[in-house]
């Protein structure tokens, strides 16, 4: 037992003094000092400023479920066509996802030569083909999995376990909104259903629930948005104005409570978000030229006219300055492989002559919009896919394995240099041979984009300095414009 | 001569090469230098110069660091890089020669001169001297606060010791603790931290008016004792051990028996299990006799996608072993493993060969189900089937079950009857109706329609497994069967062959429960009492709509049940489901998500993590820095994690006791004396009371790791019963209240807001453990897709609890207040305010019906008077009575919005969502 005196004297040089020493000489060690926004708790979506001046201030992802065939599309190779029905060298025995290989097979689709740059893009996706002076292509691109769902978490969150936040939500947590009235980080799913990894692409995961993507699209509204049809809008203003008053009184018996602050600024948000989302989600004032450019009057192709809706939707949502975009193409739901998305195992042409022309026009339409309104010069426009597909069909099928060691993405807009390729696959488009890029390499050009430095824009979790970039990455110095 | 050596190490830092053998020739190595070489004046300021960058304190490439003595010469990823005496054998002189493009030392810049590599040279042959106070020095890793023993602080005898600790850190920065909290706070604070649902009204009333000086000590041994503490406290844990109820990732399918461990770790909390015992079982379960216990083990993500790559498939089973080993050090040891997966920790004293030591623990372990409890007992089944038949005959009188495509029975007073005739109006898919056998019974049991004569309103042409003949040929299943000839309809009548007294008739498509196609699904059944005289007995208009759950949704659905008569066959139901339950597990034995166990494989350490570059081997064990060991070779899968079990709760262990000490904590005051409650190494954060966390280690280990021990102790504190009040020149020192001179007020977590919604309006059933209800519709396809139900009923009122934790889905409303999504170790909740929460509150469907069943709640309680009505909602929502404005306010809305609004409203205020 201890009298007062030595238990104080026993405390005041206890094991806390020296623990936290110890802390602050390890932290100075660390070469990057992380940065953590500083986040007002009554405005979780306030725009804050980046790390150094930005080249981007929005994001739009365009994500294509399933594994888009980077050789049907954008990653010309004039060999493969000439070896065609032979066997891809090296791979001899070589095991993908769904098994052994058949032989090499030639791009499925006609390419042609499009703009200045002269790029070679095929007909299925002739319409992006047209931008092919804007866009920044990455043909080298290197995942780690070659399963769907860790493959698609990969691409949005840096990890290929299910958990972690994704880009959009790191760049909302770092950076807020330039709309406060609207989510700062809206997911679109497509009209088909949500992704192979579903929710995970647009999970907050350790993250404050503030920066997890709001998922809606034109068919799908957000949820519990709008006052209920029995409550009239007397009785719903009577509530809300009893809520805040008795709110208030709660923060005059409590005052300074930043939790009870924060919760009556996002009861004013409410109000203000019942009036602004079904806005923007409003397509109805649209143009009918604008309609058309897009595909969205199609009436014959139900999922074309819908895809082209959502696609109506990013730009409004990237004009009103909504931070993070996420507009996907293609979904796991009703069907799985192939017949929703582009995961063409086993009839590829069959498969991809049904999507192509579900996303050709209407992706293209949003390029020529988003050009023609000026948005690219503050919009990083990012198209990826979770890895590509193999030179080789299946052994028996007629379509395409897996391939996680070659594939491509694109960027085109603010800050990303035009009309350039950056890296190659082998003369198959196989393995990323020249230059080889991360996806964590894709993450930090993007965050420096946005002016966010990726080793210093973290989050500590469970005692962890936790980065999208986890421990890698790095900013592609080449294709920045 | 030629020198061979490994550089499969350097493959990551060339990326484009392949593993294999490099050589070079030492013979064009520059020569040594010729004097005597000064270590500290000239080799320290190359390795400075050209080598720390990314082999020093910031990075440790291929996991060398070259500045400090040790390390540089252990080496790294290669083995030793330096062999004192021999310069042209070291393979540092290789890589820094020049001689050998695949490793070229510094890899960027120019490379060193020759003059440089024979300094170097020079030093090693002369013996590669290394004062031992030169370079940089590091820490002894286990010189660290939470590796050291527990230490005795002594205790303090001035003050309840409880209070003494934070008192004197409160002092010294010049704060105090506050007065006491008013009884109503109090205990509607203990409820809500402990039961995670408010007091009853009644109980706070009498809490209030009690004036016995030992009232609120009695009240918190009611609580403890209650069994909403554990499903409360089971919460936690269950966050922590990152249960859930489906396998994650694209396929994400359901773990239908997951629940045992869940119903486990409730049980353990109520039955105030002590904690050493509570982690043996978990770990290994069998051994102790808890063999849902193992769920633990398997709680994490599991990864279904196979494929055929072998590298995958490899990778897949890694990525499983090393989630169980992080689960097992993040939760117990607050030790992230993990991190020593791909090198040694970084921080930590945990070397690679340990992790994968601690893997080989788990080698056997696998995704599975595995049977528990005993099987076939006789007596009992029989006794259940009687059981069945009496409750299966009571419900049919209430409420029959939808039809089924195996077997219907329809019930009806006994009546004589010379003709049946069922008539179909719809079948399941449009196609045809089929009924494979008609059997009509009397009292005694016999079927009378054998041998009748048969009517139709046409038969299936040209087939001979389906003929009118087969309706009443005794014969079961889809070859013995009649089928309509006209879509959805048609319709077949039998008369005996005397007239018969009839009660029973039974009937089904496919009694050999095959086919599941062209089922009747609205269709009436009528006798003939006497000529021409056709009425109806039995009809689907009695049964739960086809394709719905017989469930208690379904039952308050019916318009044409009476109250009395509902809750009659609710409860009917549920016996049933528990006795239908019962019987199955008899047949089978229980199943349960625990894991299986097997012969364990050989494990080897794992190059940079990577399952396609397996090392040397590794015995299995536990962490060696932590009076840890390897165990013997031929040690038996349960021997190895019932070893490890020991270990982690042996009282030399000094993480086990202030690891859960302290997750105890934080979850009485918000936060714990430490921050990082999942990481107790190097890299978490300082306790803010060092001695304290110590003392109530300690402690807890003298009461026998009681967990209500401690809580007795924590709540009866004065930094529990303080009050929360903010005071602003408090604030100003310690605005986190880290130190306590205030009960930090918080958030509810979402499970108990939704307990505290369902507890408020009167609705919430506390029915105990058995699988969840569902949050979700699900899509089943190979890979499941989920829906948020937007319809909810008497059956979705269970505590959140026992909702089906599917992996990834958030529920439509309450996930947006941090809930978890089941994918990692989950140490504490985020409390984000969102306008998404908000909107959720104001409009989602569930919340408006439990707005409305408060509204009647009150009415039903306060009669008529709008105030009395205001004061009743006010009493069951907040626990109070309202302030004089307050009043006023509110009495306004109800007078002319109605009750429903008042309610909406006192579900979305901050107070009813918050711990005072």
């Amino acid at each position: 037992m201890l009298d007062r005196r030595s238990f104080l004297g026993k405390a005041a040089t206890g094991l806390g003094g020296i623990a936290l020493l110890d802390l602050l000489q390890r932290d100075r060690l660390l070469a990057a000092q992380p940065i953590r926004p500083d986040i007002l708790p009554t405005r979780p979506h306030a725009a804050r400023p980046p790390h150094f001046s930005p080249k981007a201030k929005q994001v739009l992802v365009i994500f294509c479920s399933g594994a888009i065939s980077q050789m049907d599309t954008w990653d010309y190779k004039p060999e493969l066509a000439k070896r065609h029905g032979q066997p891809l060298p090296g791979a001899d025995g070589f095991i993908t996802s769904q098994g052994q290989q058949g032989n090499l097979t030639r791009p499925l689709y006609p390419f042609r030569r499009y703009g200045q740059s002269g790029k070679m893009v095929s007909d299925l996706v002739s319409r992006i083909g047209e931008f092919a002076d804007d866009i920044c292509w990455v043909h080298s691109v290197k995942g780690k999995t070659n399963s769907h769902g860790p493959g698609e978490n990969f691409m949005s969150t840096g990890f290929t376990a299910d958990g972690f936040p994704s880009m959009g939500a790191w760049a909302t947590y770092a950076l807020g909104s330039e709309n406060e009235s609207l989510p700062a980080y809206v997911a679109i799913p497509d009209p088909r259903g949500k992704p192979q990894s579903s929710v995970n692409n647009w999970a907050p995961g350790f993250l404050p629930a503030a920066y997890q993507g709001v998922d809606f699209n034109s068919t799908h509204p957000v949820r519990n948005l709008a006052r209920p049809a029995s409550i009239p809008v007397t009785a719903d203003r009577a509530a809300r104005d009893l809520i805040q008053s008795l709110n208030r009184r709660h923060l005059e018996r409590f005052p300074g409570d930043t939790d009870l602050a924060a919760r009556i600024a996002a009861y004013q948000i409410t109000g203000r978000m019942q009036t602004s989302i079904p806005a923007v989600s409003d397509l109805s004032r649209e143009p009918a030229h604008i309609l058309k450019m897009y595909g969205a009057d199609d009436t014959k192709t139900k999922h074309k006219a819908d895809y082209a809706r959502n696609c109506i939707l990013a730009r409004r949502l990237l004009e009103k300055g909504v931070r993070f975009v996420q507009l996907f193409n293609g979904s796991y739901q009703t069907g799985g492989e192939g017949t929703s998305n582009w995961d063409g195992h086993k009839k590829l042409t069959a498969q991809y002559d049904v999507h192509g022309p579900i996303f050709n026009q209407p992706t293209g339409a949003l390029l020529r919009d988003l050009k023609q309104r000026g948005l690219l010069e503050n919009t990083l426009v990012f198209c990826c896919s979770e890895f590509g597909r193999m030179p080789t069909f299946q052994k028996g099928a007629s379509g395409r394995d897996h391939n996680p060691d070659g594939f491509t993405a694109w960027f085109a807009g603010a800050g990303v240099k035009r009309g350039h390729t950056h890296g190659a696959t082998d003369p198959f488009g196989w393995k990323a041979e020249q230059n080889p890029v991360t996806v964590h390499d894709l993450h930090a050009t993007a965050l420096h984009l946005l002016g966010l430095n990726h080793e210093r824009l973290s989050y500590r979790q469970n005692g962890t300095e936790r980065r999208l970039t986890d421990v890698h990455g790095h900013v592609i110095k080449e294709v920045l414009a | 001569m030629k020198i061979f050596y490994s550089r499969i190490a350097f493959a990551s830092l060339l990326l484009t090469f392949v593993g294999g053998l490099g050589a070079i020739d030492v013979d064009e190595l520059p020569p040594p230098a010729k004097h005597e070489v000064n270590f500290v004046k000239e080799i320290l300021p190359i390795f400075k110069k050209h080598c720390v960058k990314c082999h020093g304190p910031d990075k440790q490439k291929s996991d060398y660091r070259i500045d400090v003595k040790a390390r540089a010469f252990e080496g790294g990823e290669i083995g030793a890089a330096i062999i004192p005496g021999k310069s042209a054998e070291s393979p540092l002189v290789h890589f820094i020669s020049g001689l050998d493009e695949e490793v070229l030392m510094p890899p960027k810049g120019d490379l060193l001169e020759d003059k440089t590599v024979g300094l170097i040279r020079a030093w090693i042959d002369q013996g590669a001297d290394w004062p031992d106070d030169a370079g940089a020095q590091i820490a002894d890793p286990m010189e660290h606060w939470a590796f050291k023993p527990l230490r005795q602080p002594g205790t303090p005898r001035f003050m309840d010791p409880m209070d003494a600790f934070l008192w004197v850190r409160l002092e010294a920065k010049g704060l105090k603790f506050s007065q006491q909290a008013d009884k109503r706070t109090l205990i509607r604070r203990l409820y809500l931290v402990m039961h995670g649902l408010p007091p009853t009204s009644a109980e706070v009333t009498a809490f209030v008016e009690n004036k016995d000086p030992r009232a609120y000590a009695k009240l918190v041994e009611r609580v403890l004792a209650s069994p909403r503490y554990g499903e409360r406290w089971g919460q936690h844990w269950l966050d922590v051990a990152r249960f859930a109820e489906s396998h994650g990732f694209e396929m994400n399918r359901e773990r239908p028996h997951a629940w045992r461990y869940r119903d486990y770790v409730i049980d353990s909390f109520n039955a105030d299990k002590p904690y050493n015992q509570f982690v043996k079982e978990q770990l290994a379960g069998g051994t102790f006799g808890a063999e849902a216990a193992t769920g633990f083990i398997v709680a994490g993500p599991h990864d279904m996608v196979l494929g055929s790559d072998p590298a995958h498939q490899a990778t897949l089973r890694q990525n499983d072993l090393a989630e169980m080993v992080n689960a097992t050090g993040t939760t117990f040891l607050g030790l992230t493993l993990g991190c020593a997966r791909c090198h040694n920790h970084k921080f930590d004293p945990v070397s690679q060969n340990d992790f994968y030591a601690m893997t080989a623990i788990f080698g056997g372990v696998q995704h599975a189900d595995r049977t528990i409890g005993s099987k076939n007992k006789l007596q009992r089944k029989t006794k259940l089937l009687a059981e069945l038949e009496a409750v299966e005959k009571s419900l049919a009188e209430l409420l029959k079950p939808p039809v089924a495509y195996d077997r219907n029975e329809e019930f009806f007073a006994p009546v004589k009857a010379k003709s049946v005739r069922f008539t179909v109006l719809a079948t399941s898919n449009q196609g045809e109706p089929c009924i494979d056998e008609l059997e009509v019974f009397g009292e005694d049991n016999k079927n009378v329609a054998l041998g009748g004569t048969l009517k139709s309103s046409g038969n299936f042409a040209n087939n001979p497994k389906h003929k009118l003949a087969h309706l009443i040929d005794g014969k079961f299943g889809n070859s013995r069967s009649w089928i309509s000839n006209a879509r959805g309809k048609g319709w077949v009548q039998i008369t005996f062959l005397k007239p018969a007294r009839i009660e029973r008739i039974v009937w089904q498509r496919d009694r050999q429960g095959k086919l599941r196609d062209r089922l009747p699904t609205n269709y009436k059944i009528e006798i003939e009492s006497a000529p021409g005289q056709w009425r109806v007995v039995a009809s689907s208009n009695s049964r739960v709509p086809f394709g719905t759950k017989f469930d208690a949704n379904a039952v308050a659905a019916r318009k044409d049940l009476t109250e009395v008569q509902k809750i009659k066959t609710t409860a009917l139901l549920k016996r049933h489901a528990v006795l239908r339950k019962e019987l199955a597990e008899i047949e089978t034995g229980s199943l349960a998500y625990a894991g299986k166990f097997a012969k364990p494989p050989k494990v080897f350490r794992l190059h940079r993590g990577d399952a396609m570059q397996p090392r040397e081997a590794v015995a299995a064990g536990t962490l060696l820095k932590f009076n840890g060991a390897r165990f013997a070779a031929e040690a038996t899968e349960a021997t190895r994690r019932t070893a490890l079990a020991e270990w982690i709760v042996s009282p030399e262990n000094p993480l086990t006791a202030r690891v859960i000490v302290n997750r105890v904590w934080q979850y009485h005051f918000g936060t714990g004396l430490v921050d990082t409650p999942n990481d107790f190494g190097h890299n978490g954060a300082p306790p803010t009371h060092p001695e304290f966390l110590d003392w109530l280690a300690a402690d807890f280990i003298t009461h026998r790791w009681s967990l209500k021990h401690l809580h007795r102790r924590i709540l009866g504190s004065r930094a529990f019963t303080q009050s929360s009040a903010p005071l602003p020149a408090a604030l100003k020192r310690d605005a986190q209240s880290r130190l306590l001179w205030r009960f930090p007020p918080r958030r509810l977590e979402a499970e108990a807001i939704r307990d505290s919604i369902l507890a408020a309006s009167g609705k919430l059933d506390l029915a105990m453990g058995g699988p969840g209800f569902s949050l979700f519709e699900i899509q089943k396809e190979n890979v499941r897709h989920y829906f948020p139900k937007q319809k909810f009923g008497p059956a979705d009122w269970r505590r959140m609890v026992y909702a089906t934790k599917f992996r990834q889905e958030l529920d439509d409303v309450f996930g947006a207040f941090d809930c978890p999504d089941g994918n990692q170790s989950v140490p504490r909740r985020g409390r984000s305010t969102t306008p998404m929460q908000a909107l959720n509150l104001l409009n989602s469907p569930f919340m408006l019906d439990q707005a409305n069943h408060l509204a009647a709640r009150v009415k039903k309680d306060a009669g008529p008077n709008v105030e009395a009505q205001v004061r009743r909602a006010f009493h069951l929502t907040l626990g109070r009575v309202p302030e004089i404005h307050e009043l006023a306010a509110a009495k306004k809305l109800a007078a002319d919005h109605g009750l429903p609004a008042l309610a909406r409203a006192l579900f979305n205020t901050h107070e009813f969502i918050t711990i005072p």
